[in-house]
């Protein structure tokens, strides 16, 4: 995988015409209502983020990246569900342990929280191309060290990945087994990690030395080769999502405290 | 990461002339070591091109990065004396005061390229944008330097489906482009095929009868040959400012445990002096008016790196055949990388690939030991299709040193690094030991046994890389641009484990840029080109001037021996003892 690319699947759907800011600010806005809004209105956000991906022809893709998440989730369901402090509607019991309604619905709500967060960055990364993300950020005025941030985050994961397989190739041809039993693969990771870590260092310096060369930052007023469009519409969405962000807080506020 | 400089020179004289760099008793030292890394002075003036070489760790990086307005701004250190840039002081200046006066290139493409654009072009713009160059002017000074670095059909691609040496030239472009009065490139041709070093050489030269102010460190005879004058580094201090056919001679060389350029030496053994050193023409001229027939003694060429080394073998498995048939390889997308290639490597063999950049040689040797399989065709060792078995298996027969060492090293020490293919083998203790004990003699470690790889020079780590593929006794060792950064000691030893490896009845199979260590070391020569096979046989036969023409049409140039025995009528004179021996029987 292309570091420049990451996850950016090449498209021409009406999300991917939207400017990277839109689609920015509009995760944020959804992370925000996630965490911020009752439980009850979690499936509606869910079907939105299904509805967003489906009209960009990526939710199948969408739906198959929630495998990295899953045992995430799984794993705050059950925890919640059986060991939830101070619950006392016992749904079932299993032996010692006990399955109760309050903590069936902490772990559905937190869960859910997350899957909204995790779902809309994946649709979000697989419809921007980090660099206009960066180019759109600079245009806006933010300042280039902390759009470079904003970039070096969003390419970190596919970066890694890139070093990884080029680790793991090196230290196979050194007969490094990495398959077979859980040992085989545990012992495996320590020649796999150590190098990634030390990699990465080493990638910070190369990052540094690249973007002072190119003289990165030097001077007010950078010009962009590459058009960024923004269109009215988007224009339009943008005060959408940011009307919808005051009523998200404006519940949030006034909502009793559960 | 901005340094905490310390000077001590005070300001900058305001009426410091432009277009030139200028270091004047300059010193510095990195943070935690007691030793000067460097302390020299020198300027270089606009239209000026200067050379510095001299061995590895001698501080030609340092100053580089120092001349480069590196040292101390982006990369800590105190430096005292003064180091004027295009007129700005750069010990006190700021990113914005120094942008657009100064570029810097330097050997690896990962620091140089931003790694977020999709296309060549897009990268070749970064550069632009941030100095505000108007978007309308931007396409045009990008086709200019594409042009120059013969790299327009690259425009389009994504850098990072490149291969090392194309990148590379893209790196080289990402300054250019910028169009700034002061050029400081640190080695960079050592990753590129020689068409391409010869191609940077002659463009260098341009730069500087453009006006530039030019200052390139490197160990490539071809560049430093096109230099003005040449600086000569050792422990950080200059032994030698002097036109390159004096600073590369043997006055200079010798003390410091280096060898001439062949051409060099050539020119000194016809009696020509300094100025024509690098004047092939004069060099076949004179030798041909000398008789070496009369001359009992022939020059000492020997160096202490030729040494002769012995690898005794410990692992009892024969070794094995190699064959590979009709290979076709694509990445995921992409063009065919190869097509159609067949070859084999018999028991003992030593075999030289090269080619230009981009051929298909790292595709091509990854097949051998399973870590790409082919899209079409089959590897066969000792005649058994390795398709199905895993890569850590194939290890234990082809052992693959990469380019880049630190995609390797990970432990703390250099024995524990090397001691990590043995135990993968699952050799018992005393074999192991042996054999991590001789792959550490014969890359020339012991005195860095117990120190960790990443305290060590690149150049020692790729050693310390290649001493751990060693120490698994390979039946089938396969190098990947061994000698990339290596200085001519370095060199030497790599050729000197080749040697005995082979004298060890064990295949060696290297991918190389350096003509000069394939016809010295290797008894085949395969060259590849766009993905196929275009020629295979003895270094003699392959690299000669009269095949020249097939070379050329994949990147390589006859090595030095060959061009000026060809003028003198000889053939099969791929090396310098070839080409003495050919002169001494006419």
């Amino acid at each position: 995988m292309s570091a420049a690319a990451g996850y950016y699947r090449p498209g021409h759907s009406w999300l991917h015409a939207r400017n990277p800011l839109t689609k920015l600010l509009a995760l944020l806005w959804l992370v925000l209502a996630a965490f911020l809004l009752p439980g009850l209105a979690l499936p509606v956000l869910v079907g939105l983020v299904a509805v967003i991906a489906g009209s960009a022809g990526l939710l199948q893709a969408t739906i198959r990246s929630l495998r990295i998440p899953a045992l995430l989730f799984a794993s705050i369901l059950l925890v919640n569900a059986f060991l939830y402090p101070g619950a006392h509607d016992f749904l079932a019991r299993l032996g010692p342990l006990a399955v109760t309604r309050e903590g069936v619905t902490f772990g559905l709500v937190s869960a859910g929280r997350l899957l909204v967060a995790f779902s809309a960055s994946i649709v979000f990364l697989f419809t921007t191309l980090a660099d206009d993300l960066l180019e759109a950020l600079v245009e806006r005025g933010i300042g280039h060290r902390i759009a470079f941030l904003v970039l070096s985050a969003v390419q970190m994961v596919p970066r890694l990945q890139g070093r990884a397989a080029a680790i793991l190739e090196a230290q196979q041809a050194r007969g490094l087994q990495t398959g077979g039993s859980i040992v085989s693969r545990t012992r495996a990771l320590v020649p796999l990690a150590a190098p990634i870590v030390l990699g990465s260092l080493i990638d910070v310096r190369e990052r540094t030395f690249a973007l002072e060369a190119r003289a990165f930052g030097a001077k007010p007023g950078r010009t962009a080769y590459r058009q960024v469009p923004d269109p009215a519409v988007d224009r339009l969405l943008r005060w959408l999502i940011l009307a919808a962000g005051v009523a998200v807080l404006a519940v949030a506020v006034t909502r009793p405290l559960a | 990461m901005t340094g905490q400089a310390v000077s001590e020179a005070g300001r900058a004289e305001p009426q410091a002339a432009a277009g030139r760099v200028a270091l004047d008793g300059v010193s510095v030292r990195y943070p935690g070591r007691n030793a000067v890394a460097l302390e020299v002075s020198l300027a270089v003036e606009a239209g000026e091109l200067v050379g510095v070489a001299g061995r590895t760790g001698a501080g030609k990086s340092t100053l580089a990065l120092t001349a480069g307005g590196f040292v101390p701004r982006v990369v800590h250190a105190r430096v005292g004396g003064s180091v004027t840039i295009d007129g700005v002081d750069a010990l006190t200046a700021t990113q914005s005061a120094l942008a657009g006066r100064v570029g810097i290139v330097f050997s690896t493409p990962a620091n140089q390229l931003s790694a977020s654009k999709l296309t060549v072009r897009e990268e070749l713009a970064f550069g632009l944008e941030n100095l505000t160059v108007p978007r309308s002017e931007m396409d045009g000074r990008i086709d200019e330097v594409l042009d120059r670095l013969a790299i327009a059909h690259l425009a389009d691609r994504d850098p990072f489906a490149l291969s090392g040496g194309e990148q590379q030239r893209v790196a080289i472009a990402s300054i250019l482009v910028m169009g700034t009065s002061v050029l400081v490139l640190d080695e960079p041709v050592a990753q590129l095929d020689p068409a391409g070093s010869r191609g940077v050489a002659s463009l260098l030269r341009q730069l500087a009868g453009e006006g530039h102010a030019v200052l390139c460190t490197e160990h490539d005879p071809d560049v430093l040959a096109a230099t003005d004058r040449c600086l000569v580094l050792n422990s950080g201090r200059s032994v030698a400012l002097d036109l390159p056919g004096t600073a590369l001679g043997s006055a200079v060389q010798r003390p410091l445990g280096l060898r001439p350029p062949t051409l060099v030496e050539l020119a000194e053994l016809a009696g020509l002096p300094p100025r024509q050193a690098f004047d092939e023409e004069a060099v076949a001229a004179e030798l041909a008016r000398h008789d070496f027939r009369r001359q009992i003694e022939m020059p000492a060429l020997g160096m202490p790196g030729d040494e002769m080394l012995d690898w005794m073998p410990i692992r009892s498995e024969p070794t094995p055949h190699l064959l590979v048939s009709d290979l076709v390889h694509r990445y995921a997308g992409g063009p065919e990388v190869l097509r159609g290639v067949t070859m084999t490597a018999r028991p003992g063999e030593t075999i030289a690939i090269v080619g230009q950049n981009g051929s298909g040689k790292t595709t091509l040797v990854k097949h051998f030991d399973g870590l790409l399989r082919p899209d079409s065709g089959s590897v066969e060792i000792d005649g058994r299709d390795i398709a199905a078995v895993p890569v850590g298996s194939i290890a234990r027969t082809v052992g693959l040193v990469f380019q880049n060492p630190d995609d390797q090293l990970f432990n703390r020490s250099v024995e524990r690094e090397v001691a990590f293919g043995p135990h993968n083998l699952g050799l018992d203790g005393g074999r192991a030991r042996d054999l991590v004990d001789r792959a550490i003699e014969l890359a020339g470690l012991m005195s860095v046994r117990t120190t960790n790889p990443y305290d060590l020079g690149l150049s020692t780590r790729k050693l310390v890389a290649l001493a751990s593929v060693l120490a698994m006794e390979p039946g089938i060792l396969i190098l990947d641009e061994p000698t990339t950064g290596q200085d001519g000691p370095g060199v030497a030893r790599v050729g000197a484990i080749v040697d005995a490896y082979r004298r060890a009845g064990r295949t060696v199979v290297a991918i190389t840029h350096d003509m000069e260590f394939a016809a010295e070391h290797f008894e085949r020569v395969v060259v590849m080109r766009e993905g196929a096979i275009i020629a295979d046989g003895a270094p003699a036969d392959v690299l000669s001037a009269d095949r020249s023409a097939l070379l050329a049409s994949t990147g390589l140039v006859p090595p030095v021996a060959a061009r000026v025995g060809a003028r003198l009528g000889l053939s099969r004179t791929p090396t310098m003892a070839a080409l003495l021996e050919a002169l001494s029987r006419r």
